[in-house]
């Protein structure tokens, strides 16, 4: 099985090769070369966050601001597995891949980027940051007529931030897969995976409340390893129908119950997708009128889809939870109110089947209820709460020209989020069309407002799960579009920087047949503006 | 940014006004065009469906749709509704849920159908209901082919409408006549694990019948070694009367491994499972279902004196190849009816709020085989409420017990059990609305 964990930073550092840049120098000014007609310049803000601006010989006047995703906040041991190995290293990036920077400067868009002088959840340092860089870059290149944001994951949350704070700053902005309204949402999702597997799978992880210092740093690192050890044994166990030796009470309580079940009702309480890099919950193998194909869509893809969505949110879970725990002096995460049978209310119908029915749904959610002394729920640190909501949150108000995308079947940064700014701005727009209305009676004169957002989906396909002969899933090919983090085609990315250099350029969100059409050329886009992705489960219980 | 010159007098005009202005300003092509509605042309009504053609609950349903473009194809040839012919878009989603999104997602934003009709299976409808979002778009679904009471909440599914009695009404139904009949006896349940079964629990809790063995299945897991399972529960428990709530293929699996196995019990077949051409084609041996009792809220299929079944299986003759004329075939017809009467119903421009309209206004006095009543009224979208009972002949044609139709009726709720006096409407004739 393909255990991509598109959180980290891995891929992030690995984009930037094509940078390849001479030493940072940490001064007031940046170093510059120019190689093939880009001048590349290089530098460290006032904060030391480095950073590098790009400039073509056919400069166009517009930068392109961007903003990379979360990076983990402390080295990983060469032992754990998948991420183990991991270093801190600070290298700015000013585009998501090197494809699409070499594109955009070929276009003649300046390109800028930092690293922030933090790593982890750095919201706040990276605003800041991305405040400075534009300084420097207008500094540096003072032909620079216009300034479009645009960010990757928490680079999204960074960027929808920079442009509620600092609309001056910019003419459009464009959070990519974004995190959004603020790190409490991202946070329940993860700590609700790493809380289901604590309670079904191994009640030795901690999962939260991690010490201060080395001793914290110890217990993360150990619960990396957990977690990866219990998602390996689900993968035996799938099949056998046995849980894992490390279950303890939930294994003997729910032997009944195929632990498929339990590992999807842990996505499903937290709000995972059910399509996955190489699960579409809608295909078996053989004929589709065999039973093995029936069961195997019904029961075992969508379980299998949320195992590979777990490997990302369990990692997100251990290292977001300590990383703000670390930053905020204490545990924040508090689920002793969480009604989680209301939290799978819906889907518990249309999942039935794989979650092996009413029975079994009810035997769970029982085993879960906080009454269970072998189902503990978390309490918080009231301190360490109010720390933590001092961190930057976005309120959603749309400030400049904006175009959100998310993948309908991101495991990291779920489609929700786009969803929760897309409510938001109607509640804007439909004040503001109030507000015309309401001037319009005393100046007769009607100043319709403009339509500042627009949400791009990035749907996956319907079916495309893939089988060997032997009928066993294929895991080991690239993951399907719309599905993983932040995983767009370069195509889909350029699309992006399209529509919000245009709107940065005209001040107006491209509209009509022109959008139309370039959301058709663009393959697995669509801007149906009926879709609806379920909000984050946190925003639900707000 | 526009300006409006005002006298004195019309300066308080009021915000709805200045709305209205905005829109013949900005919109005037579209403010005095008439209103086209997505699906409808000046020749076509354009229809969709999602169900199962293949996996293993498809036996018997994957009937359904040839059965409603017969007669589409029927009405189409006599001129259609207000001269557009009907088209129906038929999607298989293989009874899976996610499967059934996708395809209404595409019958939507593809095949830009006006609205779906007869989609099947409980979670499937729930499923899409949550995501494509078909009340919020104000897409109709007309007729879902389940009995969840859920779709009765016109909050939550303000644009779906049930036909088939709920499974409340007929677990009600059934119990009292199990009450009647079977007292005394050790009773057993086999159930789809999932609202469907629930529903049947909550109903049969309602009369007052308790079980002495309950075998709950979870949806898709029914097979031959499954039900090796169910009925060495059934047989250890001493169960003498069997009432069977699932899918004609879990009611096959269970028939004949109990035939297998030499479990000798009276089976009750609910609605969903009991169609006796399916349970043959499934491999249930005739005479293991001989003496089962059925319930049902159409006439027999096999009851050539009702005047519906015998137009209907005119129009399988001739234009559903004669397929073997069963309780799916009558349901795709019946829904098929149903469906024009309710386009007829909509006007000749027919818009979506019109045709959800039409409905709940109209929709009680709609033609229908069914020998209950239609409960569609204003916020009500409860189609038929009523059950008669019957027992199956070595013909395997399920014949009303007591030698004529008793239909009874109920509520979702807490409503008594009455014997229905419903008068069905006459067969529209040649069986052409014209409502």
């Amino acid at each position: 099985m393909n255990k991509k964990i598109s959180i980290l930073a891995i891929g992030a550092l690995a984009s930037l090769a094509f940078t390849a840049m001479p030493t940072v120098a940490r001064a007031a000014d940046p170093a510059c070369a120019t190689v093939s007609f880009v001048t590349t310049c290089q530098g460290a803000t006032s904060d030391g966050a480095a950073y590098v601006m790009q400039v073509p010989a056919n400069f166009n006047g517009t930068l392109l601001l961007y903003s990379h995703g979360y990076r983990l906040p402390v080295d990983i041991p060469a032992g754990i597995p998948i991420v183990g190995g991991y270093k801190v290293v600070k290298l700015p990036q000013q585009a998501p891949d090197a494809t699409v920077a070499a594109t955009l400067l070929g276009k003649g868009f300046g390109l800028a980027g930092s690293a922030f002088p933090v790593q982890g959840w750095n919201a706040d340092a990276g605003v800041k940051s991305d405040v400075e860089l534009i300084g420097l870059f207008r500094k540096q290149f003072p032909t620079t007529q216009k300034v479009a944001a645009w960010g990757s994951s928490l680079g999204g949350f960074i960027t929808q931030a920079l442009a509620e704070q600092h609309p001056e700053l910019l003419n459009a902005a464009a959070p990519m897969c974004p995190a959004i309204g603020s790190v409490e949402a991202e946070l329940t999702m993860a700590s609700d995976v790493l809380w289901g597997l604590k309670t079904f799978f191994d009640p030795s992880i901690k999962g939260h409340n991690y010490s201060a210092g080395a001793a914290g740093y110890a217990e993360a690192m150990g619960d990396l390893v957990k977690v990866f050890t219990v998602l390996g044994k689900m993968q035996s166990a799938i099949a056998t129908n046995v849980w894992p030796d490390t279950s303890g009470p939930a294994g003997q309580a729910l032997a009944a119950i195929p632990p498929r079940s339990a590992l999807l009702m842990i996505g499903l309480m937290a709000g995972l997708p059910t399509q996955s890099p190489h699960f579409d919950s809608t295909t078996g193998p053989g004929s589709p009128n065999s039973s093995a194909y029936t069961s195997f869509a019904l029961a075992a893809s969508p379980a299998l889809a949320i195992l590979e969505n777990i490997a990302n949110a369990g990692v997100l879970g251990v290292m977001v939870t300590y990383d703000i725990e670390q930053q905020s002096g204490g545990p924040v995460i508090d689920n002793t109110g969480t009604d989680y049978s209301a939290r799978v209310a819906t889907e518990s119908a249309s999942f039935n089947a794989a979650l092996s029915g009413n029975t079994a749904i009810g035997g769970m959610l029982a085993f879960l209820n906080p009454a269970n002394p072998a189902a503990p729920r978390w309490s918080a640190d009231p301190t360490a709460v109010a720390k933590m909501r001092t961190l930057a949150s976005h309120t959603g108000k749309i400030n400049v020209p904006t175009i959100a995308i998310a993948a309908v079947a991101d495991p990291v940064t779920p489609a929700g989020n786009v969803q929760w700014l897309a409510d938001k701005y109607a509640a804007q727009y439909a004040a503001e069309k109030a507000a015309a209305l309401k001037d319009f009676l005393t100046t007769h004169t009607y100043v319709a407002p403009k339509k500042n957002f627009l949400a791009i989906w990035n749907p996956p396909a319907q079916s495309y799960t893939k089988f060997a002969a032997t009928g066993a899933p294929i895991t080991n090919t690239p993951s399907a579009n719309g599905t993983d983090h932040c995983n767009y085609t370069d195509a889909q990315l350029l699309t992006v920087a399209d529509l919000v250099t245009t709107a940065a350029n005209t001040g107006h969100l491209k509209s009509g047949g022109p959008l139309t059409t370039e959301i058709r050329k663009t393959a697995g886009l669509s801007i149906d503006p009926n879709f609806r992705a379920p909000l984050l489960k946190f925003y639900n219980e707000q | 940014m526009f300006g409006l010159r005002r006298t004195r007098r019309a300066v308080l005009a009021s915000a709805t006004l200045a709305a209205g202005a905005l829109a013949l300003t900005v919109l005037p092509a579209q403010a005095f065009n008439a209103h086209t509605e997505v699906g409808v042309s000046a020749t076509q009504i354009k229809l969709g469906i999602t169900i199962p053609l293949t996996g293993i609950a498809a036996p018997g349903y994957n009937k359904i749709p040839s059965a409603m473009n017969a007669y589409f194809n029927y009405v189409n040839d006599n001129g259609g509704v207000y001269g557009r012919k009907i088209s129906l878009v038929v999607k298989d989603d293989a009874y899976l849920p996610t499967q059934a999104v996708n395809k209404t997602n595409e019958l939507i934003l593809k095949d830009k159908v006006f609205a779906v009709v007869g989609a099947l299976g409980t979670a499937n409808n729930i499923a899409v209901a949550r995501s494509v979002n078909l009340g919020r778009r104000g897409i109709p679904s007309l007729f879902v082919n389940t009995g969840y009471s859920g779709f009765a909440n016109t909050k939550a599914y303000p644009s779906t409408f049930a036909l088939f009695p709920s499974y409340i009404m007929e677990a009600k139904i059934m119990g009292q006549y199990l009450k009647e009949n079977f007292a005394g006896k050790k009773l057993g349940l086999i159930y789809q694990d999932d609202d469907f079964g629930s529903d049947a629990l909550a109903g049969f809790k309602q009369a007052g019948v308790k079980f002495d063995v309950s075998v709950p299945y979870a949806s898709g897991s029914q097979s031959a070694q499954t039900a090796q399972g169910w009925v060495g529960k059934l047989k250890s428990a001493g169960a003498e009367v069997v009432v069977m709530f699932g899918v004609t293929t879990a009611s096959g699996a269970a028939l004949a491994t109990s035939a297998a196995l030499g479990y000798k019990a009276q089976w009750i077949l609910g609605s969903v499972g009991g169609d006796a051409t399916t349970l043959k084609a499934v491999g249930v041996p005739p005479y293991v279902l001989t003496g089962a009792i059925g319930a049902s809220f159409l006439p027999a299929p096999t009851d050539t004196s009702d005047e519906y079944i015998s137009f209907f299986q005119g129009i399988n003759a001739k234009y559903n190849g004669g397929v073997t004329f069963d309780n799916n075939v009558l349901v795709g017809m019946n829904t098929a009816m149903m469906t024009v009467e309710a386009l007829r119903a909509a006007g000749s421009n027919p818009t979506r709020a019109k045709l959800i309209s039409a409905l709940e206004t109209k929709g009680s006095s709609f033609a229908s085989a069914s020998l209950s009543p239609i409960g569609y009224a204003k916020g009500v979208h409860v189609g038929y409420t009523g059950y008669w009972f019957g027992q199956y002949n070595s013909a395997g044609e399920l014949k009303p017990v007591g030698g004529a139709y008793s239909v009874y009726t109920t509520d979702s709720g807490t409503g008594a059990i009455v014997k229905s006096t419903y008068k069905r409407p006459a067969l529209p004739t040649n069986g052409l609305p014209s409502n």
